[in-house]
């Protein structure tokens, strides 16, 4: 069942002259999980706000084309000090306020609020003051607080970016158990060599356009690493001179095959 | 937290009663009156010391006892002392005494308040009485930004000055500096707004919702009445000022 | 009111408290405390601004109890603003400084009455001292009151007009259109 779907759209911000979306056609179904790579500027996080009905609802601008959900999404976005509510002083609370917001009864908030706690690993920082997080513990917060409204579409924009390589890690493990439960998972990431684990589909975007889409065996393609999208053992087996097929991952290249 | 904790409604109550009370009654007498309640009141143990201290600054503060009574005192006496010292300095004595004793009512008042109002309570009480949840957001997210940004600027200042800023030179070459120290600020602070504005939408802060009450401070029937009770006075005191005795 | 534009008042406020750091730093006799009431009126309108202005007023009485009846003067800040930002006047430091200057005198004219009637004028250090020299210069009370606010305002409003520009003008126009009044207050539009 399809959680997302975006047939040709094309999205231009406020005051600008050329579009910052040209054309996309793109679905997400329901317990899959589809990764949006591309260079900076190339689109998706722009992509990712006409997804979340944040663009043009809430930033102006103008979107052509459609873009139809059948699913409550919720959309982690890249800076986590500036997606803090503010108007909670402990990260129980700071996670209780988005389910606070859609009215819930208060045992359903406690139950999602402790569930999304659980899974990032933050029960031990629940009656902390959230100013006084590190940028890593932040973000997991966040995550949870996007994760406790109970999204069937899940959309997040460089998640991993705050977070150490053990919390990358978790972070990775929960969006395949987030794709089990049948949430339909939408992300825009840099951390290519997560990939190959945790996406179904790759999405290249290049200046706004898909210019390809495939399984993850994409980012071992010679096109996606001469734009600096290949996997890092990709990158170095293509670097080192050997012959293509580039393996995407160590297992891969260990087992001797693309 | 030891001792009773009002509801925050009632906390403001008498925030703003308390100094209203001081500039309607007559001079020195009624203001006289209000200033020994504003510092009993400065006194009271329990009350922590600033909204949203740090656990660590917590931790000093809530020594029990009279100590952090004693702080909150001096940080009034502290505050007000300079007023004193101007009103003599433009006024007779009996003026200074009038107006000194209004302001320190106030000084001691809010020194107070900011004390014993905890911004989380409030902010859950906005939202148990019905208040748009817009507003308590107003409160709240002004509350939690205005340390963020206090720190940015310390920041981009330390930055500055490590570049060769110094507070010397002209009137010209200050507003330049100033400009140069100001700017990457405001920029930085306005081009978070949107993302601000889009986190909080995502989360479902929109304009009509019913939020749930997540933890309402409970407020006691006999705390409503002392509310009405002290607006009350306040009314009857303005009346008996300025239209029973005008000139007394 | 949007989300957009409620997220733009705390951070508003924020800025016209932080700004004191940074006049610190320079060591001029500047508050700039109604850079975020000014510009988020010429962002985003006469609303947003005195929301601005008010919110700001009550997060100062936090730290100075005696700022709170000065909450009039913020509300008349955001109403001159919206006026200039109407009349495109910040477009250029040319238009700007002048209307800063403007404001200067009718904030002061504001907040004498206030100072005098609740605090005997002595609500600032810097205001006292002005108003002792007024009197000193032989000013009748009230008029001595309203010299020591004019000395302390006149500047302050004109370096805030300035600075609110030199913001607008370094906005990239796309963030810039996304707010309801900005290119109009930049003359624009």
């Amino acid at each position: 069942m399809k959680s997302l779907t975006l047939d040709r759209a094309s999205f231009w911000y406020a005051a600008t002259q050329s579009p910052a979306l040209r054309a996309v056609s793109l679905d997400v179904a329901q317990g899959e999980v589809v990764a949006l790579v591309g260079a900076l500027g190339a689109g998706a996080s722009t992509l990712l706000l006409v997804a979340a009905d944040l663009a043009p609802r809430v930033i102006g601008g103008r979107l052509e084309g459609s873009m139809t959900r059948r699913d409550r999404s919720g959309i982690v976005l890249p800076t986590p000090w500036t997606q803090i509510s503010g108007m909670a002083f402990t990260v129980w609370d700071e996670v209780a306020f988005g389910p606070a917001n859609l009215g819930w009864p208060t045992h359903e908030i406690a139950r999602q609020v402790n569930r999304a706690l659980e899974r990032l690993e933050l029960l031990p920082l629940a009656s902390r003051d959230p100013a006084t997080l590190s940028g890593g513990e932040l973000q997991r917060v966040i995550i949870a607080a996007i994760l406790a409204m109970d999204p069937g579409l899940v959309l997040f924009d460089e998640p991993a970016a705050e977070l150490d390589a053990a919390g990358a890690a978790m972070l990775w493990q929960l969006i395949r158990v987030l794709a089990r439960e049948g949430k339909a998972v939408l992300l825009a990431t840099s951390a290519v060599d997560a990939l190959p684990d945790v996406a179904d589909r790759v999405v290249w975007l290049e200046d706004g356009a898909v210019r390809a889409v495939g399984t993850p065996d994409l980012l071992a393609d010679g096109a996606a690493c001469d734009a600096g999208l290949g996997t890092s053992i990709a990158t170095v087996w293509r670097a080192g001179g050997l012959p293509a097929p580039y393996p995407l991952t160590v297992a891969h290249a260990v087992r001797g095959r693309p | 937290m030891t001792g009773v904790r009002l509801h925050p409604f009632t906390l403001l109550t008498i925030a703003a009663v308390l100094p209203a009370l001081a500039w309607i009654l007559p001079a020195p007498d009624g203001a006289a009156a209000t200033l020994v309640v504003a510092l009993v009141l400065t006194l009271t143990p329990g009350a922590k010391l600033t909204p949203g201290a740090s656990p660590g600054n917590a931790s000093l503060w809530s020594f029990p006892g009279w100590r952090p009574g004693l702080v909150r005192l001096r940080t009034a006496v502290v505050t007000a002392a300079p007023f004193w010292l101007f009103l003599l300095l433009l006024h007779d004595v009996p003026t200074t005494i009038a107006i000194g004793l209004r302001v320190t009512t106030m000084v001691a008042t809010f020194v107070w308040l900011v004390a014993a109002l905890d911004p989380a309570r409030l902010v859950e009480a906005m939202v148990a009485a019905g208040w748009s949840a817009s507003v308590a957001y107003l409160l709240a997210a002004t509350f939690s930004a205005v340390p963020v940004l206090k720190a940015r600027a310390q920041r981009i200042v330390e930055a500055q000055r490590c570049r060769g800023l110094s507070p010397r030179g002209g009137i010209p070459a200050r507003l330049r500096a100033l400009r140069a120290l100001a700017l990457p600020l405001v920029l930085s602070a306005l081009h978070e707004v949107d993302e601000r504005a889009l986190a909080l939408e995502t989360r479902g802060l929109v304009p009509g919702i019913r939020r749930t009450p997540l933890a309402p401070p409970p407020d006691p029937a006999a705390e409503r009445a002392a509310r009405w009770a002290l607006l009350l006075v306040c009314l009857v005191a303005l009346v008996r000022r300025f239209i029973v005795q005008p000139f007394s | 009111m949007s989300i957009r534009l409620l997220a733009l008042i705390p951070v508003a406020t924020a800025i016209s408290l932080a700004l004191s750091a940074a006049v610190d730093a320079v060591a001029l006799p500047l508050f700039l405390d109604t850079t975020g009431t000014i510009l988020a009126t010429a962002l985003a309108g006469p609303g947003v601004g005195i929301a601005t202005g008010i919110v700001t007023s009550a997060v100062n009485t936090l730290r100075n109890p005696t700022f709170w009846p000065f909450v009039v003067v913020q509300i008349i800040v955001a109403l001159y603003a919206w006026v200039a930002a109407r009349a495109g006047l910040f477009r250029s430091f040319r238009t700007a400084i002048p209307a800063g200057l403007g404001l200067g005198v009718i904030a002061s004219l504001t907040s004498t009455p206030i100072s005098y009637f609740v605090f005997g004028c002595t609500t600032t250090g810097g205001i006292a001292l002005a108003t002792a020299l007024g009197k000193a210069l032989g000013l009748p009370p009230l008029g001595a009151c309203f010299f020591g606010s004019f000395v302390s305002d006149f500047g302050d409003k004109a370096a805030t007009f300035a600075l609110v520009t030199s913001v607008l003008h370094g906005l990239p126009r796309r963030t810039a259109a996304r707010f309801p009044w900005a290119l109009r207050a930049m003359g624009a539009a």
